[in-house]
């Protein structure tokens, strides 16, 4: 009785399938689809595209004008302080090493209090600080250097964290300042504010 | 079946395959091969924690010591991943703790990792022996401190680049007495001073300590200590490189140097004083790799050292080296294979130092192994790349990033095509491309005819329409990973290449202008993927379907949706209408 061997693909997944069921169903390959850069395309489907590409559809003026819209829109994206994100694309932690120059002393102090990571994310000023809300599990970050006053500010969380902006007044901020203790914000100067918060708390105020 | 291998045989030969590809191969010749490296298989690989589950890992490969495992994606190094989008580890440390009580390695890149993880790690494998934890965050020093007091018989401690909460330096000290076996530390990241005379004798009692890199609290004048009770060491990162000049300083550094026979690497580097390096001349020649990004010293001296250093392999250097120092370089280091230039000021307007692209010419044409390189300067040429890409041809890793977005050629004006064209079209084993500065549809065109052992390709500001992402999705054969950033590109080549989707691990997709219903369809029709919208501005069914999303980030699964999505993101797919929470 000949041994008959099969090479047959398993179905995507390791969802615990036989491999050799698939056998049965697939055409024997030969050596060279088996073994020569067959890996790669293991999974190739053979889906059909969603669309099909028409290489004569594209004319020059559609080109143009797909551009020209993307750019239009391009101002409104992305940019904070006509700064951009994330561009240069350098580790926030590499910014702080630099030549400091142009940038303001206090902002790197602020970073490197920050654990290394954090802050100093984008632009000569930003300040990315982490926040907590009160009851929900997921902390977020928020640039400090890109508001001008609490109101923006706490504003801002609120809408982060997915809650009703329109009560405002029945949101407490505090903060925890360079010497680690939790303070009400609202009190200092806002640009004092800026540079001794080292990360934020938001609660809904007590009954 | 006619015959029986014993089982036995089949696996010792098994044992001598390390590559997941060659173990791939081997399961897929039959059952009772697939059962037996299933068995066998002692190492695993994820590439994106979200392509499969604890449980179906589990199922497959039920004795498993060791896991390496990627969370977000790349683009999160730049802040492009708003904070809570996923990525946590703790469900999959819970799942191995029940079903792999013999686990010895844990290895993460760009995960959410907590003090609760850390805890259950440090309490449930025995034998624990490796935790490299990069680019991670979301843990205390609380959590090493676990790690450092439980496992008893701990290698390695590696928290590179990660983003650790520093409550104190007190976690060190939690080392027994008796643990004797570590290999590695790395605890660069921390900011933290951790007990010096603690971490001395931990020192003292590690034999086999290879590597050690210190955090920046290390003083210099306390380095001497640490070498001479670690002169076997392979792998030194300084703390803090800076004192005032003192001729004992610099004596005993010098002196604890020259027992360092072993040294092959070198980093730290921070608030260097220049007058101290000459103190490591003594292990220069036999230095491979030298980590200088912290280093915010002037050329002169970065070449004074560079030179010294004739067996370099890999450097890693500010800015600050200018073009006269990679001159210099190129002439000294006829090793070199790997060359990273970090900006010093990359938000800066003008330019700061005299690197252009006339650095890396030089050392493409001086340096005969070149084969990887990132490299950051505000001019470029066309010319400059197609001499780079004729000179290296065998180029592995090429990452070019010129600091002002879509600057042309600075000597002709025009795009950068043909200079990038250039590099695809010499560079035949190209694996991955980082491109920027002024770029057309044409040279997605050179990149999909070429780049056919791409891998891993980044776009940023470039391309004219939907053309240059199907060139690329259609051209590149090898494309495993895709992160795109404001480009002008839309539906049309995304769902003309749909299938292709399935044969890559990720694409990422920020500030395009794909549609919100191209998302929908794309995630209805392709149930092996999962579509991840990233909106911020709120559920993206709240505007017109037309409206492009802000992020868009795709990736292959067997897992299907996930559960662990925070509210700005939403999964497209068929089974059930849009929900988000």
């Amino acid at each position: 009785m000949e041994l008959q061997l099969e090479l047959a693909l398993s179905s995507s997944s390791g969802r615990g399938s036989d491999p050799n069921q698939d056998c049965n169903r697939r055409r024997k390959r030969c050596f060279d689809t088996a073994f020569l850069g067959v890996m790669e395309s293991v999974d190739s489907p053979q889906t059909l595209p969603l669309l099909i590409w028409d290489e004569k559809q594209r004319s020059n003026g559609e080109l143009h004008e797909q551009k020209r819209i993307h750019d239009l829109a391009a101002s409104d994206r992305n940019v904070e302080d006509d700064v951009l994100v994330g561009w240069p694309p350098v580790k926030s932690w590499r910014k702080q090493f630099g030549h400091h120059s142009r940038r303001v002393c206090a902002t790197n102090y602020v970073n490197v209090e920050h654990g290394g990571g954090d802050g100093g994310g984008r632009g000569l000023n930003s300040m990315y600080v982490k926040v907590k809300m009160e009851g929900v599990g997921i902390g977020r970050k928020v640039d400090l250097s890109s508001h001008r006053s609490y109101q923006t500010l706490i504003a801002k969380l609120i809408a982060m964290f997915g809650k009703c902006e329109d009560n405002v007044e029945t949101y407490k901020l505090t903060y925890q300042d360079k010497d680690g203790d939790w303070v009400l914000a609202g009190d200092v100067p806002w640009e004092t504010f800026v540079h001794s918060a080292q990360r934020l708390k938001l609660q809904k105020n007590g009954y | 079946m006619a015959y029986s291998f014993p089982e036995e045989v089949l696996e010792h030969v098994f044992s001598f395959l390390s590559s997941d590809r060659d173990r791939n191969a081997v399961s897929l010749v039959c059952k009772s091969w697939y059962e037996i490296e299933r068995w066998c298989r002692r190492r695993v690989f994820i590439g994106n924690c979200y392509a499969v589950s604890p449980d179906i890992v589990i199922r497959r490969f039920p004795e498993v010591r060791a896991l390496e495992m990627k969370g977000k994606p790349h683009f999160a190094d730049f802040n492009l991943v708003p904070e809570g989008w996923g990525a946590y580890v703790h469900p999959w440390i819970r799942a191995m703790s029940a079903a792999y009580p013999l686990l010895e390695e844990i290895k993460l890149k760009r995960m959410v990792v907590t003090d609760e993880s850390l805890e259950l790690i440090a309490r449930s494998f025995k034998n624990f022996k490796v935790l490299v934890l990069s680019s991670c965050e979301g843990f205390t020093t609380d959590g090493l401190a676990s790690i450092a007091a439980n496992c008893r018989n701990l290698r390695e401690l590696d928290l590179r680049e990660s983003e650790v909460e520093d409550l104190s330096g007190h976690w060190l000290s939690h080392f027994p007495d008796n643990c004797t076996s570590l290999v590695s530390l790395n605890m660069s990241c921390l900011g933290s001073e951790v007990s010096f005379s603690a971490l001395e004798r931990l020192v003292a009692r590690c034999p086999n300590l290879r590597t050690l890199r210190l955090n920046r609290a290390v003083p210099i004048e306390k380095l001497p200590n640490l070498l001479h009770r670690a002169p076997q060491l392979v792998e030194l990162g300084t703390g803090a490189y800076s004192a005032e000049i003192r001729s004992d300083i610099f004596s005993n550094l010098a002196e604890a140097f020259s027992v360092c026979k072993q040294l092959k690497g070198l980093s730290g580097f921070w608030d260097v004083v220049p007058a101290f390096l000459p103190a490591m001349y003594s292990v220069c020649s036999g230095i491979t790799s030298l980590n200088l990004s912290y280093a915010t010293i002037q050329s002169p001296d970065l070449v004074k050292l560079v030179s010294q250093c004739r067996n370099l392999q890999r450097l890693w250097v500010l800015d600050y080296i200018e073009d006269t120092g990679l001159e210099a370089l190129a002439a000294s280091c006829k090793d070199l294979q790997e060359l990273r230039v970090f900006p010093s000021d990359p938000f800066g307007a003008e330019p700061n130092v005299a690197l252009t692209e006339q650095g890396l010419v030089s050392v493409s044409e001086g340096c005969p192994k070149l084969q990887s390189v990132l490299y950051f300067c505000r001019q470029m040429s066309n010319a400059a790349l197609v001499t780079i890409a004729r000179n290296r041809p065998e180029m592995i890793r090429f990452r070019l990033c010129i600091i002002e977005p879509q600057a042309p050629d600075y000597l002709t004006l025009e795009p950068l095509d043909a200079g990038f064209g250039a590099i695809v079209e010499n560079c035949k084993e190209l694996r991955r491309l980082s491109m920027s500065g002024l770029l057309t549809d044409k040279v997605f065109e050179y990149i999909g005819n070429h780049a056919k052992k791409l891998e891993m390709l980044s776009i940023a500001f470039a391309g004219d329409s939907d053309l240059g992402l199907h060139h690329v999705l259609s051209g590149c054969e090898s494309l495993r990973k895709l992160e795109i950033r404001d480009c002008p590109f839309g539906d049309k080549a995304l769902l003309a290449n749909a299938a292709k989707l399935e044969t890559m691990r990720s694409l990422w997709m920020s500030s395009c202008s794909v549609s919100f219903g191209a998302c929908k369809l794309l995630g209805q029709k392709m149930p092996r993927l999962n579509v991840e919208v990233i909106d911020e501005r709120g559920p993206p069914d709240s505007r017109p379907e037309s409206c492009p999303v802000e992020k868009l980030y795709v990736y292959r699964t067997v897992a299907g949706r996930r559960a662990d999505m925070p509210g700005f993101v939403w999964t497209m797919d068929g089974d059930k209408s849009l929900t988000f929470s």
